[in-house]
């Protein structure tokens, strides 16, 4: 049956209308569960609120399990859904630079957006200074375009990379996962409190 | 009022809530596994081996053979010695049991030829086209008769009775035409042709027939004489 697109249960045009409706969704959630403040968000990285680490690590559990159960038992196809292309060193430069990013301004790109949509002037400069990195990367592309388009992997996922067994990756995976959330609990009771 | 042990249950939400994912993880792990389905679906493989869109005539095949279509790919698909005794002009053979291999892929896989699969009847081609057509391969033809109707209707046609529509005259001029291009001599044809075989055959091996027309040509003059 799905993915619904790609099938056309629903034509490509409603793709871009979906997409507006999942992003407003998203923001609405990101707001409402205190993400625009960049304390929480940076609270990952001092070790007093680990919200952030939870919410996305949960929300790719939840979905990957929940979609090989679909896809287990036909209603959604994983074999055409998009993965991502891999290109090793941009990833992992981009990676590093974004993480700087992040500690230092306290927003990610989605909650910077959603932080200036409720008048954050912080997350107003942050924006600003990602508007300003922007210009500098395609100012001086050519002199990036080799790792930007070099050290490409293919679409891979990790289940390709490593040749493993999905379901006990994901099994793996999930109790990892947890394991993770409980240590981070501990940390956070021993690390002092910080109001905000 | 506060329900005691409804607190006392919340409290514990975190951990209900990651037994319930481990849990659901572990079902993944445990559930029975089974060989995923490649290709078309089961019902559009149905409808389309009901269909017989996919049946080609010989007729329709001469034709495009006399016409030297470029986009004609004939696959053999009878067994290798079927294939050296007699196959048809430029025909490849894949035999049946080697349909789904490696090496014939190229040829079946493909969207620029119209690849036209034959045997001695459409049987063992039939075979090979639901194989392939399950793959989703596209473009694939089955001749329909295979070679035995190839043989009946191309290079032996019948010759029709009088009574019968003038289509089928035409059908049947158009076979015959259609088997003298791939090389079958007629009678009427033979016996022409047959004079000229006989002359170029006796002009190579006989050297003292020579004689003869000198012996002709020392009488001529004489018979001229008289």
């Amino acid at each position: 049956m799905g993915p619904l697109i790609p099938n056309e249960l629903i034509s490509f045009e409603w793709s871009s209308i979906i997409a507006i409706i999942i992003g407003i969704c998203f923001g609405f959630i990101l707001e409402a569960s205190g993400f625009s403040s960049s304390r929480k968000l940076a609270g990952v990285f001092y070790g007093y609120d680990f919200a952030v680490l939870k919410v996305f690590f949960t929300a790719a559990i939840v979905s990957l399990i929940g979609l090989l159960y679909m896809d287990y038992l036909g209603y959604v196809d994983m074999s055409s859904l998009y993965v991502h292309p891999t290109y090793l060193w941009g990833a992992i430069i981009g990676g590093a630079i974004m993480g700087i990013g992040f500690v230092a301004g306290g927003f990610c790109p989605g909650t910077s957006l959603s932080a200036v949509a409720i008048g954050k002037i912080d997350a107003i400069f942050n924006v600003l200074g990602i508007m300003v990195g922007i210009f500098i990367f395609s100012e001086l592309y050519p002199l990036f375009e080799p790792i930007y388009n070099g050290y490409f992997q293919g679409n891979l996922t990790l289940i390709d990379s490593l040749g493993v067994n999905p379901y006990w990756f994901v099994f793996i995976l999930t109790v990892g996962a947890i394991v993770i959330f409980a240590a981070s609990d501990m940390i956070r009771k021993r690390v002092k409190k910080v109001f905000y | 009022m506060v329900n005691r042990k409804l607190v006392k249950f919340l409290s514990l939400r975190y951990k209900i809530l990651a037994a319930v994912l481990i849990v659901l993880a572990g079902g993944l792990v445990l559930l029975p596994k089974y060989e995923k389905h490649e290709g078309i679906s089961p019902e559009e493989l149905l409808s389309n081996a009901i269909s017989p869109e996919r049946y080609i005539t010989t007729d329709e095949l001469a034709d495009r053979l006399i016409n030297q279509d470029p986009t004609l790919l004939l696959i053999d698909v009878r067994d290798e010695n079927s294939y050296k005794k007699y196959s048809l002009p430029n025909a490849i053979n894949i035999p049946l049991n080697k349909i789904l291999e490696e090496d014939s892929k190229p040829y079946l896989y493909q969207d620029e030829y119209d690849v036209v699969l034959f045997s001695n009847d459409n049987f063992h081609s039939d075979q090979a086209w639901i194989l392939c057509n399950r793959l989703g391969y596209e473009n694939l033809n089955v001749l329909k008769g295979g070679v035995n109707t190839w043989f009946n209707t191309i290079i032996n046609p019948k010759i029709p009775a009088e009574n019968m529509a003038s289509n089928e005259f035409d059908l049947y001029s158009f076979r015959k035409a259609a088997s003298m291009y791939f090389g079958v001599a007629y009678a009427e044809k033979v016996s022409k042709k047959s004079i000229v075989v006989k002359k170029a055959s006796g002009a190579k091996t006989t050297t003292p027939k020579k004689v003869i027309p000198k012996k002709k040509k020392k009488k001529m003059p004489i018979e001229g004489g008289c």
